[in-house]
Order: structure tokens, then sequence, then C-alpha cells
């Protein structure tokens, strides 16, 4: 099959089928091998899973890059009350397509890994959170666990290993913010998406009050091939910290843009110029942007020194967050992006916290303001003062996600904010 | 009962309290008040408004205290430069979009957003973008919401929620267009204790209409009190001013009322205002003219009249809102003066309303304050659930009369006229005291000291909050002076006094005294029944 | 699914070198009519949302639609939990979620009306009022933005006569910016009810329009 964009350069664990129509049937997934990493689960006890998961070094692929293996081990070892497991498919950050390409082309993948998960955390119940917007890709994992159901899979008793684990697709309305994990299991109990305070954490209290787990798509479906071939093997790629393969969505003023999945540490101009075939035209590179629109903006020149894991990212002042590479070139009004970006947090806030609410808000105003013509240079000493109330002030970080772009394309592209006022001033108005 | 103590250290200060205390209730235990809007004692903490940003030793960021719970060592500092920083920032972003209409705002000079902003917000603003509006909104009952205002802290929902368990109140829609509402027209209608969200919103988003634009907060003198309307006796605080009570608040008092009080007794303060009081003793006698007298004059009439009745057996009229010190003034005379029955009438509602988030409050049926303690000293309630009826004999009495309070409403003006002595002692005149002899002038609750004893058998003190009219007086003082004439013994000088002799001859009130009630009551020495009739 | 005479919603890639059709990607078997009942409990809550043939005084939760809320109540422990399934699921039928449903979907939670309300004007998929046939949501979030995407939502407005928000005269569209639909490598992401369209460019519009114009659901 020739899914658009693949390169020789790739790793493709998890994203080897994308592209095969072929792969969304269960009897076509069972034959490649598929549900035998979660036999091998079930022979292993819990917490041995857990120990592989942890020794593989996996890292949550959502964001946060959060140690999965000490994630699960959190949760507590005895059922008192009971244990779920909340799979994060609410992929609305934006740059960010892989866990929709992993659902509607791989989805029995997601389906074993969740059940892996579920078993290592012991867990009754796993609840899929489906971002609403995504029908066609819920509906491919709706028939991928109608099929889980028929052949044993999932339910009770599952392969006659006394287990009980219970799947539920549930569907999204529409908001950002439930992305975030607590925000998430508020909207599961059909609340308002408020994030919740932390403590209590989820592992003590999450949905319903129960020990509760929550894992990215793309960690969930790196979790079979774990068990499969095991810890070491996962190690092969990637770097002591980051190890393993990553997919990332490139985007924006790229030839190819589209999901590779790469060994982290991959270098992100190779990836740009290799991988993607350049920056599109010919232009010259701007600023990239490297993990999703929350993390800082780097410019040309610390994109070309930027190492593509978790520390690599953190080193060139930038962060690795979801590994949403956006590539901006030459052409790009640097203002109207980060206005447009400063609009999208203010319309996903959710409006619980004064600094993100108003902050959220006014920045997009102030931003607004400047685009049009009408800034002046103390908008700009405002918004990077009054952005950084915005940082660790507030329950989730949604409102540090607003002072990343707006911070850093002041202090990296200050000239585009410029050229807006004086541009202004040579038109004449007063 | 021993709870572990953790010990920390607050503003270089060190304060020991019980384990899962949050530093914010700790500091207020050194009398540091920490700002903060979401909030609230009696309510969740959703930890939403971060206002109330305090530094942490070996935190990061500032944290929120209503939500962070002491730890062993824990050294915290509320006003260090990082903590203001934080609060400065977070105030900044309250005034972005707040109309500041104090000019016509009621909650001017009693707002948190005032208050905090004055004490530790930004000088001058930075915002040029023009103001969001959302207006203002009927919420239906006695409540205005006032959007532009609004702060988001939620108290109001969750009051609703959580403590009336009506859930009428939401946020809605997302960011920064969120705002409360109801079910569209739906409002506050049919509840019962909405009037608690106008005192738990910390600016003038929701305004009582009772009180719109009617006297300005810091006009008004507050004086703790004891609501007069049902047998709860939740804790108030008269809101005067030019004489006059304006409006009322609950007080907190966590074995009572905890910091609420219901939307009945909130409004129901006309009566405590009604002018044509009396404001003279007059000596009436028969059908002829009223004369005004002086005290010493009346008081000398009624002692002679009640010298010649001889052996007349006594009948007298109570009324429920007087307090337990003119009750036994009034039982100590009737007592001098031979003995005889004390009724008294009471209004009764159909059904309590319970609030289910403390229930221990609720309106009760009984709609006066002080039926337990004219139970207590052996008063009769007579009559209907509508306070009427019941005085067939008082009214035919032969004897002596005496009426304390009553306005006798339903009774026709030949009432007393048979009586060999009828004094009745009121606020208002009324037809039914057309034959009394001696007419005197007492005061209110709220013009006097005293106390009611509630249906817990709880005594609790209210102070008085306006003059009385004219000579007015309290009934426990004139009636204390008609005993001690009889008796030869001083007359009570104060209310204190008052109560002490109230103890000496009840039991129940035995061995309490006004230092112990002091604002916060105590119990008599009996078990009172709660389900009343 | 229907011929569609304009190049690529769906897949990716302006390169040619996919060598799938739509009917492939999409996967007809897969995507298309979801049974009304729901099928397992386990997904009987995921649904096709926008049906061009909605009923805006549809009998709310009977016959099978009352099946799958059912069945949807299982899944859950609390009955507050199955609110937005039961919201999503009004909407399916009436196209809107209107105050009448917002109260009887209350009704049958044991929730406030209140609530419900707090609840479904959260989220941006609720639509709190009736709107065209088509719902055109045009995504100009960042990568398409970069990639022209205003001047796809341009065009879809032009094409269309609308204001943002508005529905057309004829009844047929709605158009709206929408945020980030997660097709960031195939700008410019158009939703249209419950299909993607991608790789759209401004070109392509009136072809888009003149198809949903002719096209059932």
């Amino acid at each position: 099959m020739a899914y658009p964009y693949v390169s020789e350069r790739e790793v493709r664990v998890i994203s080897r089928y994308f592209g095969d129509p072929a792969a969304r049937r269960i009897d076509t997934y069972v034959d490649r091998g598929g549900y035998g990493a979660l036999r091998k689960a079930f022979g292993m006890g819990p917490d041995e899973v857990t120990d592989l998961v942890k020794a593989s070094g996996l890292r949550g692929r959502g964001g946060a890059g959060f140690p999965t293996g000490v994630k699960w081990s959190f949760m507590p070892k005895e059922v008192r009350r009971p244990h779920y497991l909340l799979c994060n498919a609410d992929e609305s950050e934006p740059g960010t397509f892989k866990d929709r390409e992993l659902m509607r082309w791989d989805p029995h993948q997601l389906v074993e890994g969740c059940l892996i998960a579920a078993y290592a955390i012991r867990a009754s119940h796993v609840y899929i959170y489906c971002r609403g917007e995504f029908f066609e890709a819920n509906q491919v994992l709706a028939r991928a666990v109608e099929g889980a159901y028929e052949k044993g899979y999932a339910g009770k008793d599952i392969l006659g290993s006394g287990n009980d684990i219970e799947v539920t697709v549930h569907q999204g309305a529409g908001a950002y913010i439930c992305g975030e994990e607590t925000g998430m299991m508020s909207s599961l109990e059909g609340r308002r998406g408020l994030p919740w305070v932390k403590p209590p954490f989820p592992a003590a209290a999450g949905a319903f009050g129960m020990p509760s787990t929550i894992n990215n798509v793309e960690t969930l479906s790196a979790v079979p091939h774990i068990l499969a071939n095991g810890s070491d093997w996962y190690r092969r790629w990637g770097t002591e910290l980051s190890p393993g393969t990553k997919l990332f969505c490139v985007s924006g003023h790229v030839n190819k843009p589209g999901n590779y999945e790469l060994p982290l540490g991959f270098p992100l101009a190779e990836l740009i110029d290799d991988v993607c075939g350049g920056v599109r035209d010919g232009n010259a590179l701007k600023a990239v942007i490297p993990g999703g629109s929350s993390v800082p903006i780097i410019n040309a020149e610390e994109a070309r020194a930027c190492r593509l894991d978790y520390e690599g990212c953190v080193e060139v002042g930038t962060m690795l967050g979801c590994a949403s590479v956006i590539v901006m070139d030459e052409t790009t009004d640097m203002v109207k992006q980060v206005r447009r970006m400063v609009d999208f947090y203010a319309h996903e806030s959710c409006g619980q916290c004064t600094p993100c609410r108003e902050g959220s808000a006014w920045t997009a105003q102030i931003m607004r303001r400047i685009e049009d013509g009408d800034g002046s240079e103390e908008d700009l000493d405002t918004l990077m003062h009054m952005t950084q109330q915005m940082v660790g002030t507030t329950i989730c970080v949604l409102s540090d996600s607003v002072a990343a772009p707006v911070q850093s394309s002041i202090l990296k592209f200050r000239h585009d904010y410029l050229a807006l006022m004086r541009r202004r001033e040579t038109a004449g108005v007063a | 009962m021993s709870q572990e103590l953790v010990t920390l250290t607050i503003d270089g200060r060190e304060v020991s309290v019980p384990k899962g205390t949050t530093i914010i209730e700790a500091a207020k235990q050194i009398g540091t008040r920490v700002p903060h809007y979401c909030y609230h004692p009696g309510l969740s903490s959703p930890a939403m408004c971060r206002l109330c940003l305090v530094e942490v030793g070996g935190a990061p960021k500032p944290m929120p205290s209503c939500v962070t719970t002491v730890a062993e060592g824990q050294v915290v500092k509320t006003e260090s430069e990082r903590a203001l920083w934080g609060r400065r920032g977070v105030l900044e972003f309250y005034l972005v979009n707040h109309p500041l209409d104090c000019p016509i705002c009621d909650a001017s000079g009693a707002c948190d957003l005032q208050d905090h902003v004055h004490a530790e917000g930004r000088e001058h603003g930075r915002s040029y973008e023009p103001k969001r509006v959302f207006g203002r909104d009927d919420f239906g009952g006695d409540v205005l919401f006032y959007g532009d205002r609004c702060v988001m802290c939620t108290r109001c929902v969750r009051f609703m929620s959580e403590v009336e368990q009506e859930d009428r109140l939401t946020v809605v829609d997302r960011g920064a267009r969120s705002i409360i509402d109801t079910f569209y027209e739906e409002g506050l209608e049919g509840t019962y204790w909405h009037g608690n969200i106008v005192d738990v919103c910390p600016v003038g988003a929701l305004l009582s209409k009772d009180f719109l634009h009617k006297a300005r907060a810091w006009d008004l003198e507050h004086t703790p009190s004891i609501c007069p309307n049902c047998s709860q006796g939740c804790n108030i605080d008269l809101h005067t001013r030019d004489n006059l009570v304006q409006r009322i608040k609950p007080r907190e008092n966590l074995d009572v009322n905890a910091w609420w009080m219901c939307d009945y007794g909130r409004l129901e303060y006309e009566w405590i205002n009604r002018g044509d009081r009396l404001e003279a003793p007059l000596v009436r006698g028969g059908s002829t003219a009223s004369r005004a007298a002086g005290w010493s004059d009346a008081l000398s009439g009624v002692l002679e009249r009640a010298r010649g009745a001889g052996n007349a057996s006594v009948k007298a009229v109570a009324w429920p809102f007087a307090s337990n010190e003119d009750l036994a003034a009034l039982a100590a005379l009737v007592d001098r003066l031979g003995g005889g029955e004390i009724v008294y009438r009471s209004a009764r509602a159909a059904e309590e309303r319970v609030l289910k988030g403390f229930p221990t409050l609720a309106r009760r049926r009984d709609l006066a304050a002080n039926r337990v303690g004219a139970d207590l000293m052996g008063m009769e309630r007579v009559g209907g659930d509508d306070a009427s009826g019941g005085l067939d004999a008082v009214a035919a009495h032969d004897g002596i009369v005496l009426v304390l309070g009553d306005a006798l409403a339903d009774q026709s003006p030949d009432f007393g006229g048979y009586a060999a002595l009828y004094v009745y002692l009121g606020t208002h005149d009324a037809p039914a005291a057309a034959h009394a002899d001696f007419v005197l002038p007492v005061t209110t609750f709220a013009e006097q000291e005293g106390t009611f004893t509630n249906l817990q058998g709880r005594v609790q003190r209210f102070w008085p909050a306006m003059a009385p009219p004219g000579m007015a007086r309290p009934a426990w003082l004139v009636l204390g002076a008609l005993v001690a004439e009889l008796t030869g013994a001083p007359a009570p000088r104060s209310a204190a006094e008052a109560f002490a002799r109230l103890g000496q001859r009840v039991p129940a009130f035995g061995g309490i005294g006004y230092a112990e009630l002091s604002a916060r009551g105590a119990l008599v020495n009996q078990t009172v029944s709660l389900a009343g009739d | 699914m229907s011929e569609v005479p304009f190049r690529n919603p769906g897949w990716a890639g302006n390169t040619g070198d996919f060598d799938l059709t739509e009917d492939q990607v999409r996967g007809d078997d897969f995507v298309g009519r979801r049974p009304k009942h729901g099928g397992h409990a386990a997904v009987a809550g995921t649904m096709p949302y926008m049906l061009t043939g909605r009923d805006a005084e549809g009998a709310l939760f009977q016959g099978e639609y009352e099946e799958r809320f059912n069945k949807i109540l299982t899944r859950y422990p609390t009955k507050r939990a199955a609110l937005l399934p039961a919201l999503a699921l009004a909407q399916e039928i009436r196209g809107h979620v209107s105050p009448e449903a917002m109260d009887r979907v209350a009704e049958l939670l044991e929730l406030s009306p209140a609530y419900v309300r707090g609840v479904a004007t959260f989220y941006t998929m609720y639509n709190k009022r009736p709107v065209g046939r088509h719902l055109v949501q045009v995504c100009t979030n960042i990568s398409c933005n970069l990639c022209g995407a205003d001047e796809v939502l341009e065009a879809f407005l032009t094409h269309t006569g609308t204001e943002q928000g508005e529905t057309s005269a004829d009844g047929e569209f709605t158009v709206v910016e929408a945020e980030c639909l997660a097709a960031c490598g195939f700008p410019t992401c158009v939703q249209i009810n419950s299909r993607y369209y991608e790789n759209v460019t401004p070109e392509d519009v009136p072809k888009i329009l003149d198809h949903l114009r002719t096209r059932g659901d």
C-alpha cells in the first residue's frame, strides 16, 4: 500500500499498517499475530506487566512524557474499589493528528493495548474517551470493539483467563480541555469538563472517585509490541532517557506533511529536510513549533540544533510535547499565527481560573489589535508581563500554554510585531 | 478527644492545628486573613478563583491555601513578594472586565473586590480593550444578577446545589464567555433559601431586590440579634440606618444556623419598622378619651387599681415575640397578684422547610422566636394556627386582665370590658384595647436587650439596634417595677438581672448567666422536644 | 457512498501516490449507517451525529432510540455520566439541543434542567439553535492557517452567501470556523456534518457545495 507519505528512515512499529484497509478487520489483525500479546500478558502477573513496561522506558505520548510504567505502578495493588483505565483519544492539540490515524487504521492495536494496560492496573473497565468530531475514526474503533467482544477478547472471562474487562467507547462533544486528564474524567462523569485540583491524584481518586489511570492512544498502541517483543527490543531505538519510537506529526510549510514514525532523538533538521522533502517552494525556514501549539516557538537556528526527544527539546528552550512539528517558512506572518493560537486558547479555556479566563481573552484582544496595526511597544511589555502572571497560577496548564507562543514570539520575532506598528505609523493613522 | 496536631510556621509565627486543616483556616487562627473568593467554609472548595495563593516553602509555584493542607514543619508566607505577586496578578485579571460601577453598586463599602484591590492590587490598569457586557438579569425571587460584576467564584451555584440542594443555578458557556444563569426563565421561584446567595456573593453581582439602592453599606449599623420570625432562632445582624431596619443578614453560629438564614425570616422585618407606635402611657379607663400620663402616674394608677381589685383572679395573654425577660416579669407579676393563667397565641405554618445541606436548620412551623420560652415558663398555647381565637375566657373575665404584646386583631372592641382591671402593654394601640384601663408602651425586641429560647432549648442573646420611640420601655422593666412595688424588693435594673431572676424562679433557666451566653448561647437545663404539638 | 466529482476528500496528500479509492479509505462497511439501536452496548454511545434527514420535532428516545439510550445507561456507574451520550442522541434525532430536549434528558437522568443546560452549553458540538442541513466547519487553526485556511473559509462564506454562524436562506448551509480537527497533514480540513473533507482548496468549494446540495445522507 502507499500511505501518502512514507520515508525509508521510518521505523514503523505502531504505524506499520497505516494505509492498509485490511488492518481494520479483526481477522486480519489476529492472523498477523494480534492479541498474542494479551495472551502473554495474562500469563504474567499484573505487576510483572507493569515492570516490563517500566523497564522499556515508554513515556506518555500525549504530551507530558511521564514514564508509563511508573504511572501504572501508582495504582493500588489491592482492588478494594473498581479501577478504571481511561484511554485519552481526545486529540485536540493544534498540529496533532496521530491518534486519529492510529484509531482509523489500526484500531485493534489500540484495543489490545487498552486491555493489557487494564490487566496491569487491575482495572475492570476501560473507557476510551474519543473526540466527538472523529466520527469516522470512532466508528472504525466501535467496530473493532464490537469485534473484540464477539471473539471473546473483551468482556467476561477473556480467553478463559478469568479476567473480566469491559470496554466502553465514550464520545466527547467538542472541548479541548477534555484532553486534560482531570478535565476528561470530569467530562466522562457527565459534568462540564473542568479540571480538578491535584492532589488527590487519579490513582487515588479519579473517575467516579475510583482509582484511575489515563494513557494516550499512542502510548497504549505501543504496549502490545512491548509485551510481544520485550523491553530491550523497544530500547533499540531512541535514547537512554527517551527510548522507543514516536509518531511525529509534521504540518505546515513542508513538501511532504504527514505522520512519520521515527526513533526519539531524531534530529529536527533531518526530519524537515530529508524525511519531509524540505521546506516548500525552496523557501527559507523561519520558525518551528516542535511539540504542538502549547510549546515555545523556536527559530531556524534553534531548529537546526534541536534533537527530537524530551531532553533535547528542553535544551533549545522548548518542549517535545506531543511531537507535532509545525514548520513555518519565511512567508509566515508570525503575529497572525500567534493571534490565531491565542484565539484558540481563549475559545477553549474552561473559564474556572481567573488568570486563564480573563488573561486568555485579554491576550487575544491585544493580539488582534496589534495585528490590525493598532498596537504599540507598551503592548509588548504588557503581554510579556501579563502572560507571566498566567504561568503557574492555575489549576491546569492551558493558562501556561497561552504564555508559550506569545512570549517566545515576542522574544525571537520582535521585528514581526514592530513591523505592524511601523506600518501603522507610515499609514498616518493617528 | 485528641486529634493529631501539626505545627507549622505562618509569617514567622508558629501555629499548631489538627492534621488535615487547610492553610487558609490555619492562618485564620492567628488572625491572618488570606484574600479569597471561591472558598467558603460552608461550601466545597474548587480552588478556582486563584486569589488565595500563598508561598509555601519548597513548592515551585504559589499554592492555593484553601485546599493545601498543613504539613509538619511547613513554612508558609502569606505576604512575601512571591505571594503578593501571585495575588496582584490575579487581582489585575479580575479588573480587566469589571465595570467598576461602584457609585451605583449596592455592594460598595462591603465589597471584597474593593477591599482586596485596595490592599494588594495594582494602582493602574493596563487594559485598553472594550469590556465584556452581560447586562442585568432578574433571577426571580428576591435576586437580581448583574453579570458584568460577576467574578465567577460560583459560590452561588454551589450554595444552591450543595446546601439548598435545588440545582437552580449553573454556569453556561465556557471560558471568558461563561456566566451564571438559571434554566432559561425558570429562575429561583419556589426556593426558600436563595437570599443566602446574595450574602455569599463577594461582589455586587447578586443583589437583593428588597434592598436595591436603599442604603449605603457604610451608613449601616450592624447589631447582633436573633431572628424573631420562627423558633429556629437564627443568629442575625440587624442593619439599621435612621433608626429603621434596612435589612437582615445572618450571623455565623455553627450550632444553630451555620452561615445561613431562610428567605422568609430575612425579608420579614417591615413589622419592626412600623410607625404609629404607642409613645406614652395612656390612662384610658372606660369609654372616655385617653389621656397621656407619665410612667410614675401610670404605674401608680395600675397598682392602686390592682390593690383595689382584692382577690380577683388574673388572666393574662402573652405573645411569643416577647423576650424571656419580658415573659418572666409577666409571670412574676401574675404570681404576685394572686396567681392565674397565662396563655398565648402563635402562628404556625403548614410545614417546616428544612435546609437539606444543613438539616438542623429549618424555617420552623412556629412563626415566632420565643414559643419555647413561653412554654418553659408554664404558659399555654391557645388558638389556631392562624394565631386567632382561644381568648373567650380572657375576653369576658371579670378579674384582672393583662395583655402583653398580642395585637388582639381578631378580638372585638368589647374585649376585657368586664374586667376589674385591664392593662394592655403593647407596641401599637389596638381596637381590642378600647376597654383597657391602662395602655403602656413597650419596646420590640429590636429596641431592647434580652434573650429568646429557640426550639433546641438554646437561650440566645440579642442587643438593641434601635432607639425606642417616645417613652416606650422594655416590658421586663415596666412589669419588674410593678412587681417591685408589690413585693418591696428592688426592681431589676438590667436585662441581665431580669434574666438572673428568671433563673431563680424557673429551674430550666437556672445557672446560666449572660456571661455564659455571650454571643453563642447556651442550652437550658432540660430537654426540649423539637416536634412541638 | 457516491462518487465525488472532485479530488480527494479523505485520505491525504497532493502527491497522487496513494492508490486507494475513497471507498477503500472510508470503508463504507465500517463507516456509514450505525444501527439506530446502537449495536453492542459498549459502543452504543457513538453516533452518526449530523444526519441530513433529521426531524426537529422528532420524538425523543422512542423505539430503537430508546433501546440505545437504555444500553448507554448500562455502561456507567452513575446516571449523570450518560448525559453527554444522551444529549448527542437527542441532537442526532433533532439536529440541535433545544431547552425542551434538555428538560427531557434532565428528567430521564434525574438531574436538574439548569445543570443539563450548564453541561450542554460547555461543549462546542451541541448546537444550541437549529443549523442548516449541512454544517460546514472549516479549520482555521495554525497548521491549516499556514496553508491558506482563511481563503477556504472565505470561499465557503461567499459561495453560500452567509456570514459565519448564519444559515443560508435555503436552509442548506451553516458555515463556521472550527478549531484543529486533527488532520493537520492534509490542509485545509473541513468537517461537513459527519464527514471530513481534507486538502480542500478554494477552487474545490463550489464543487463541494453542489455535491452537497444534491446528496442525500
